[in-house]
């Protein structure tokens, strides 16, 4: 502790080249922090996304192909099952052709919404049983066009009504929020058999089925039992968990996690050479007064570890400094890939990593400096 | 004359060139990844194309009526195939699950019911194996990418789709493209997925200058709620997302990778002034005045700067050109092209002359007298 000044004043020694090493390498571990917070972020969403909630959909494909709503009994019927709620999606537009939404048609069922990642107020769920036109309005897209509860919001869709049109209307009754990232932000539920029972094609098929099970542990089973049933027939199913579906989302941007280990791992090696030529430049320039100070009788040990103190000390400040640039810096990072957050491991992982790669770049200059020859360095020769 | 003292400080010199290095290598890499997919989007499209799609729809995702098809065959315009024909491709996509050969994991590509004037519309279109699919059958043709990337694809291999047995019957490759496409007969296939309208439809013009007239037509027919487009545009616009996403991640990145190479190259700069302190000096005292010095520490500076990103760009070359990526989804082979690698060059340069203004100053501001003196 009291060797603390003696190292204080070795860091401000010139304190324009520490606060060039301090700007270098917070700026490096700002983008360490958004690269790797971006890893992380995405793992998270991933462990976050229930496994206790099967979708139900064609063997075919997830998102094209349509499932008869007769294989709700048959699912329901499995054991494990808790909740089975039929879903059918669309698109639609709202006033032009550029403002996009998705419609989501449910049936708002007693237990309906333990098969769904969406929080809803009790009277907006009693108001849609209700209102057969009516419509529960994600909170963003509430916000976005002004709609309060009571409007009547028309939009334009690819689907026909029995009297020909593609135009519907709904009446918003309430709003609600989504914990699921991947739910989409522009989103609208629907009375699923008032939009059934006035649509001209397709009628009496779902997109999938939501299925609540009782226990999370069983989901493969419940999943495979699913599928078995419907094998062979004309309407295969293929039964994943949410979390499932997140891993294979995320695995289409496999190549970025290789793509973000490589640029950390090239920061890193460049940031690790600069420093160390920056620190033998720095130990030259003092080869009088370290010798001064092993003169006085400070230990070989000693100065060894005055000079990695040092490097350690301005790294883990610097790269404190950058992470919580990072930190900042995310929110707008998130805007473009929805749902990330920079949990506390990557601030740790930072960390460790720039104390690891300062004790090793001041490796070689801490050990120069302590096998140093007083007379020889005395002499300046 | 200042770069005879190079071997004296060789160290700082270093750090510049790596630093800028790796500042070149990651920024050139990225931008390959846009250049690549770019390249393979436009690769197989000819001037001579368009597409008839719904007004704000994507390519693709167009809902056109069976009951539009005899007027959209008698727009003005359209090449004649070898029976007389005109090249119109009908088109309804299906995304179908597939699973990779190596990890097993499920991905999803696109089965295409197409009509079989496709050959036509796609000359660069060539069959490697087998036989085109037949009208009516239920058979697939596959392009050569999915044999290499998923299982189930060889020839006489059959797929379950909708209760019904479908059999692989031929392989194909199509020039550049490295995505994998799988076509059937689009009749078959909008009866079997119960559609009655075609998601995309494409002509081949007798002459890209017959675009004009062909457009006008469209727009002249009442019945036809469609927009003609050049394949180029079409093809551009479904591209704008990735590409933003793309050039976003690899400028943001790029930039603050710079600007810590700059802030590196600055400090060495100032030790190698700070070493030459007397050198300077006694230039100064024989009457070199201190806007040459500057000049001299700037060339300098700019002079590390290139090999540097020569070096990074090389790598890049070396490391990432042809290797597929598929990042968001899409994949594609990075490219490293001559003009990305001149940037690159830019780019350096930039950081050179950035990294090497204050240290120059510093240089010009010694004391001429006070440096001589010291030892």
């Amino acid at each position: 502790m009291r060797y603390l000044p003696l190292i204080w004043s070795g860091i401000w020694r010139k304190p324009g080249r520490t606060n060039l090493i301090f700007l270098q390498v917070s700026v490096a571990f700002a983008l360490f922090g958004v690269l790797q917070g971006l890893k992380t972020g995405v793992e998270h969403v991933i462990g976050d996304a229930r496994a206790d909630l099967l979708l139900v959909h064609s063997s075919l494909n997830l998102m094209d192909d349509s499932l008869p709503l007769g294989l709700f009994e048959g699912i329901r019927s499995v054991p494990g099952v808790r909740v089975v709620a039929p879903v059918e999606l669309f698109g639609a537009t709202y006033q032009n052709a550029n403002q996009k939404l998705g419609v989501v048609a449910i049936r708002p069922d007693e237990g309906w919404l333990s098969a769904f990642t969406y929080s809803i107020a009790p009277d907006s769920v009693t108001a849609l049983r209700s209102t057969r036109t009516g419509a529960i309005i994600r909170e963003g897209l509430v916000k976005k066009y002004g709609w309060k509860v009571g409007d009547h919001i028309p939009l334009m869709t690819t689907t026909a009504q029995m009297n020909g049109s593609t135009d519907w209307a709904f009446d918003v009754v309430g709003t609600y929020s989504d914990s699921d990232v991947g739910g989409g932000a522009d989103v609208l539920l629907i009375n699923y058999d008032y939009f059934d029972e006035a649509r001209f094609a397709r009628r009496g098929t779902v997109q999938h089925f939501n299925v609540a099970i009782s226990d999370p542990r069983l989901a493969v089973n419940v999943a495979d039992e699913i599928d078995r049933r419907f094998a062979n027939s004309a309407n295969a199913t293929r039964t994943d968990s949410l979390r499932e579906l997140a891993q294979s989302q995320l695995q289409t941007i496999g190549d970025l996690n290789f793509l973000i280990r490589a640029i950390v791992s090239v920061v890193l090696v460049a940031l690790l050479f600069a420093t160390a030529t920056m620190m033998m430049q720095s130990i030259r320039e003092r080869t009088p007064e370290l010798a001064v100070l092993k003169t006085l009788g400070f230990t070989d040990r000693a100065i060894f570890l005055f000079i990695v103190v040092e490097a350690v000390a301005v790294f883990a400040a610097a790269a404190g400094c950058g992470l919580a640039l990072a930190l900042l810096v995310f929110p707008f990072a998130s805007k473009i890939v929805p749902g990330l957050s920079m949990p506390f491991v990557v601030v740790a992982l930072g960390l460790v990593c720039a104390v690891l790669v300062a004790a090793i770049s001041a490796l070689l200059p801490a050990v120069r400096a302590a096998k140093l020859n007083i007379a020889a360095a005395l002499a300046r020769r | 004359m200042n770069l005879s003292g190079v071997r004296q400080r060789t160290a700082p010199v270093l750090t510049i060139i790596i630093g800028v290095t790796c500042a070149v290598g990651v920024l050139v890499s990225m931008l390959a990844m846009g250049t690549g997919a770019r390249r393979q989007e436009m690769a197989n499209i000819l001037a001579d194309q368009a597409a008839l799609i719904t007004p704000g729809a994507r390519y693709g995702q167009s809902h056109i009526s069976r009951d539009d098809v005899a007027a959209i065959l008698g727009l003005p315009g359209v090449q004649k195939g070898t029976e007389g024909e005109p090249i119109v491709v009908f088109q309804s996509m299906v995304p179908i699950e597939g699973r990779r050969r190596v990890t097993g994991n499920r991905i999803y590509f696109p089965l295409i019911g197409i009509t079989p004037t496709v050959t036509q519309y796609q000359p660069q279109m060539r069959f490697t194996g087998g036989r085109m699919f037949k009208p009516g059958l239920h058979e697939l043709i596959a392009s050569s990418p999915c044999v290499r990337q998923f299982t189930g694809f060889e020839i006489g291999d059959r797929r379950a789709i909708h209760g019904s047995d479908w059999t692989i019957v031929g392989h194909f490759e199509q020039g550049e493209a490295q995505q994998c496409v799988v076509y059937a007969d689009v009749d078959n296939i909008m009866s079997a997925f119960s559609r009655n309208t075609y998601s995309a439809v494409s002509v081949r013009l007798q002459s890209p200058a017959h675009f004009a007239a062909f457009r006008d037509a469209v727009r002249a027919n009442p019945a036809l709620q469609l927009e003609a487009q050049r394949q180029g545009e079409v093809a551009e616009a479904g591209f704008k997302e990735l590409n933003a996403i793309l050039d976003f991640v690899s400028y943001f990145v790029g930039i603050i990778m710079a600007i810590a190479a700059t802030l590196g190259a600055v400090n060495s700069l100032y030790a190698i002034v700070d070493s030459r302190r007397s050198e300077l000096a006694t230039l100064r005292a024989i009457g070199f005045d201190s806007g040459a010095i500057v000049v001299s520490i700037l060339v300098e500076s700019i002079l590390w700067a290139i090999p540097g990103a020569l070096l990074g760009g090389a790598l890049a070359w070396v490391l990432f050109n042809g290797l597929s990526a598929s990042p968001f989804g899409f994949s594609f082979q990075l490219a490293v092209t001559p003009s990305l690698v001149v940037f690159g060059i830019i780019w350096a340069l930039g950081m050179g002359l950035i990294g090497g203004l204050l240290p120059a100053l510093r240089a010009a501001r010694v004391p001429v007298a006070a440096a001589l003196r010291a030892t």
